[in-house]
């Protein structure tokens, strides 16, 4: 896991984001136009108070379901989209006001293979934005081969961006974002169309490399959960424009949690069984739980249950008892954290509300 | 040190685009042959009527061929200035290369103007040649004109204060292509009127006087008739100062005029997220 915070006292945290908002106006057909003209159009709020610190040489995850409010978020902090109300400072400037430093240290990650001109190779492609970049002429050349060489890209350095694959691709996008050395990094979903083994080879450069190494901070915006738990150390879930659960990543499981979770791994019952007879003899007030098979299928009269219990201590003990009475053998029985999966499917069962016990998001 | 960032990325665009226009080799060859073509049309199509142009007002020089040759040559070059800012926006709108140019520290006024300086240089080359065709196709006819070299300062005052007028109007239209996506149609409107009042065919003399008089609207008018008065019959600067006068004015509306639109242009499309949508 990422997150190595170099906060030091007196330093201002990479991103500081108070009370954004941004409200766009639905677009109006000409039809309606004509024979509505003094209608106003109907707003969408893409962003609704959004309130949070990204710490320096942190990993931080921006988390949401499609719509959630995260690239324009990201579009916001790069000065692509002005806000409607509410201020940002990336590296303690602001992005209203401070537009050229904000771009100076910010760089953008996405996973749009269009933002490349296909016809050029991967160096000329480099050399063109290090211009753009402010990359001193004389430095061009060798910051370029450098950052080639970094990313694993030497090899392909010279064929045209429209022969390189969808990895070599994302690679050259980080490298581009890496032209002005900026002490912060937007990813937007990084690693949205690369097979496993990319992903994982670019998750590892992401940490050990830009952040461990380099002490970039980086904002991430994913909806990929395995890719937050792994680089993350602390993160924000949107949901509907709003930030519905923000902290570390324990804090942020913990709110999954609604009492105790537990493995009981029994033999001696099928899951079948288990199945007909639950409500009469396994479950009572206060527990509840899902009933699976071992993964493996070789023991038909085994089952796994992934059991919610309000509270540990005397609702376990009577859960075994049960099982046991039931005819079943106890071979392992473990306590479990919630996974930021459930997290994330009970932040999008509450909707527009809010589930009790959250932090409210600054 | 500001101008030679610029000259920086100037360059960087220049660069780009050469690469990429010289990537299609067929179509980059095609273009300079199609500039061959079209000159050799209007010199035989000029010999077809060179009896009655000597007779025609507003004919400078009295020769179809020269006449029609120079007002084509920088009839491109205006319809450049016009569509390139637009053209270049809407294409990197389309291939998605405009936010990536945008998250950059580069001012986005830069990004446009830089990016439309390849068409600029491309069109240069290419009026260079029409000249230099059109003057090997007169002497090998035998029918020779004359370029007064006294006419070529004062053309390129002309020539460069007609490129900002235009430049005015094609940053108005890049506007509307940033804010309402679509701005083609203004660009295709002022270029037929252009070619159709302006007088690069024929003299606006010929034209019926109601007609002729909307032409006094467009800078194109002053500007081509300046520079064939200044290369073909000698004009010297002194003399061009009613054609100088004019296009001035319309530098002082259209310019600042155009940096007022775009600028709202640019607001309004980071105010509505569209930007960088197409």
């Amino acid at each position: 896991m990422g997150g190595a915070d170099q906060r030091g006292a007196n330093q201002v945290d990479a991103i500081e984001i108070r009370d954004l908002r941004k409200v766009f106006n639905k677009r109006r057909s000409i039809r309606d136009l004509i024979l509505h003209p003094r209608t106003k159009p109907e707003p969408v709020v893409a962003l609704d108070g959004i309130s949070f610190d990204v710490h320096q040489g942190e990993i931080f995850g921006l988390l949401g379901p499609n719509g959630a409010g995260k690239t324009t978020l990201l579009k916001v902090l790069s000065c692509l989209v002005s806000q409607t109300s509410g201020s940002a400072r990336v590296q303690g400037n602001d992005i209203t006001n401070a537009e050229h430093r904000v771009k100076s240290s910010v760089g953008l990650v996405t996973s749009d293979e269009r933002s490349f001109y296909w016809r050029l190779t991967g160096r000329e492609n480099l050399h063109f934005f290090a211009a753009l970049y402010n990359v001193p002429r004389a430095e061009i050349r060798r910051r370029c081969q450098g950052l080639l060489e970094k990313v694993e890209l030497l090899k392909h350095a010279d064929q045209l961006f429209m022969e390189y694959s969808t990895g070599t691709k994302q690679r050259l996008a980080i490298a581009r974002a890496l032209l002005h050395d900026p002490p912060v990094l937007f990813m937007d979903e990084p690693t949205r169309s690369l097979d496993p083994s990319a992903a994982k080879h670019l998750r590892e450069f992401v940490v050990t490399t830009l952040n461990r190494k380099e002490g970039k901070t980086i904002l991430l915006a994913t909806h990929n959960l395995p890719e937050a738990e792994s680089l993350c150390s602390r993160l924000a879930i949107l949901h509907l424009a709003r930030v519905r659960r923000l902290g570390a990543m324990e804090e942020v499981r913990s709110w999954g949690d609604t009492g105790e979770r537990y493995v009981i791994d029994v033999a001696g019952i099928a899951p079948a069984r288990l199945l007909s007879s639950g409500e009469d003899r396994f479950v009572f007030p206060g527990c509840r739980f899902e009933i699976k098979a071992p993964e493996d299928g070789s023991a038909p009269d085994r089952s796994i249950l992934n059991a919610d219990l309000e509270t540990g201590g005397a609702a376990l003990t009577e859960l075994l008892r049960r099982l046991i009475a039931g005819g079943g053998t106890i071979v392992s029985c473990s306590r479990r954290e919630a996974s930021l999966q459930e997290v994330f499917d009970l932040v999008a069962a509450e909707g527009g509300g809010s589930a009790p016990g959250a932090q409210t998001a600054r | 040190m500001r101008v030679f960032s610029f000259l920086l990325k100037a360059w960087a665009f220049i660069r780009r685009d050469f690469l990429i226009e010289t990537s299609y080799r067929s179509a980059f060859i095609l273009q300079f042959t199609g500039t061959f073509v079209s000159v050799a049309i209007f010199f035989f199509l000029s010999g077809m009527i060179r009896g009655i142009a000597p007779n025609m007002k507003g004919v400078e020089g009295g020769e179809y061929f020269p006449f029609i040759l120079v007002g084509i040559a920088f009839y491109h070059y205006l319809t450049v200035a016009l569509t390139s800012f637009a053209s270049r926006v809407r294409n990197e709108q389309l291939t998605g290369t405009l936010e990536a140019m945008l998250v950059t520290p580069t001012r986005t006024p830069t990004l446009i103007l830089a990016s439309s300086l390849w068409d600029f240089v491309f069109t240069s080359f290419r009026v260079v040649l029409y000249l230099v065709i059109g003057v090997g196709f007169s002497r090998l006819a035998g029918r020779p004109f004359v370029i007064h070299g006294g006419g070529i300062i004062p053309s390129m005052i002309i020539f460069g204060l007609t490129i900002l007028a235009f430049c005015g109007i094609g940053i108005i239209v890049a506007s509307a292509v940033i804010y309402l996506k679509k701005g083609e149609s203004i660009n295709s409107f002022v270029i037929s009127a252009s070619a159709l009042l302006g007088g690069v065919f024929y003299p606006t003399e010929t034209m019926p006087a109601w007609l002729g008089s909307l032409s006094s609207f467009l800078p194109i008018t002053y500007a081509l008739r300046g520079i064939r008065r200044a290369l073909l019959s000698g004009a010297t600067f002194g003399e061009l100062i009613p054609e100088v006068r004019v296009l001035c004015l319309f530098v002082a509306f259209l310019v600042p005029l155009g940096l007022i639109v775009f600028r709202w242009a640019l607001r309004g499309a980071r105010r509505d997220g569209t930007l960088v949508q197409y």
